[in-house]
């Protein structure tokens, strides 16, 4: 439009762009399943809510891991560097990723702190999310494998409020099973929530305080870990 | 609040799709699935935040939101539905097996020389 008089119409024009959005998170996602496949570590991204024990099943896993290689920590909080310490405590390798306001962990942080930690062929690395039902659930980090821990407490129907977490899941914990006589928890019931959102997800109960069902667990890693380095062999 | 990253990252996406020069986007459009958990609203808020100060501020938001898809586990029907999760309306199961709603996706802008 002319400044001089008004006369004439700006011109407007469209731009057609058709990209999707946090793309560059999965682009950086991607090159993070490419390092820990090179590297022969298998990681393991974590999630769940503040207070469903993530750390205790982590260090309940520390005290009951007889695997070859080592088990690695990155934790990822919006303040101090106490999980570090619990998990270094119970014997891993740990790096704190601290996210202030951040509710997530993103593909970028995991790439910085990977590059710190000189892993090795065969170690374990878990990821250990924010506490949060929401936000970790959209961004990819390159794992191998996706774990959503909950317990009793939280009530049955948070697969039903909490879609996209679950469905991100390959796994589902019910951790704090030491609670299901306490609380009013049918976990019959709760298994037909998480299956309403991700029926493909695989189910495994424990309590870490107790040191029950970690066998599984450790199960459970151990064949997604070989069918995943099984793949990359063919 | 991830729907800051997600603005954050929209912003990114719109300046480098603008190249140099002086111009102002008028208009966004995004195509943002039922089921991908977005809070619009919030976008709209994290938008405004993110925009301020740069040539897309003041931009108007334009979302379709378009319905998901499932497979319904018990009887096995395709069926759509709004929101994160729907019920199959043939035999009324919740959830199933998703197939489509997560997208995310910058179509077009509008913009004027200015």
């Amino acid at each position: 439009m002319c400044d001089t008089c008004g006369c004439g119409t700006p011109s407007v024009r469209t731009i057609h762009i058709s990209q999707r959005l946090l793309d560059s998170n999965a682009a950086q996602a991607k090159h993070n399943r490419e390092h820990f496949a090179e590297r022969g570590v298998f990681a393991v991204n974590l999630m769940g809510a503040p207070g469903a024990g993530k750390t205790a099943l982590l260090e309940s896993t520390l005290g009951e891991w007889r695997g070859s290689g080592r088990v690695a920590v990155i934790e990822g909080d919006p303040a101090t560097e106490r999980d570090s310490l619990r998990v270094r405590a119970a014997g891993a390798i740990a790096f704190q990723v601290e996210t202030g306001l951040g509710c997530h962990l993103d593909a970028r942080q995991i790439h910085r702190a990977f590059h710190q930690m000189e892993l090795a062929r065969g170690d374990l690395l878990f990821i250990e999310n924010v506490g949060n039902l929401v936000c970790p659930a959209m961004f990819d980090l390159g794992e191998q494998l996706r774990v959503v821990v909950t317990s009793p407490v939280e009530g049955i129907d948070k697969p039903l409020k909490y879609p996209p977490m679950f469905r991100a899941a390959d796994i589902v914990v019910l951790n704090k099973c030491d609670l299901l006589a306490h609380v009013s928890f049918d976990v019959e019931e709760w298994k037909g929530c998480v299956a309403a959102a991700n029926p493909h997800a695989r189910i495994v109960l424990t309590s870490a305080s107790r040191r029950t069902g970690i066998d599984a667990w450790l199960g459970e890693i151990e064949a997604s870990r070989r069918a995943f380095f099984g793949q990359e062999r063919k | 609040m991830h729907e800051l990253s997600i603005a954050q990252d929209l912003l990114e996406k719109v300046e480098e799709n603008l190249g140099p020069g002086g111009v102002r986007v008028l208009r966004i459009d995004l195509k943002i699935g039922s089921a991908a958990g977005i809070v619009l609203e919030s976008l709209r808020f994290a938008f405004e935040i993110a925009a301020a100060g740069t040539r897309a501020e003041g931009a108007e938001l334009s979302i379709v939101s378009e319905p998901a898809r499932s497979r319904c586990a018990a009887c096995g029907i395709l069926f759509q539905f709004d929101g994160m999760i729907g019920s199959c309306p043939r035999c009324g199961r919740l959830g199933g097996e998703l197939l489509s709603g997560n997208e995310l996706v910058l179509q077009s802008i509008e913009v004027a020389d200015v």
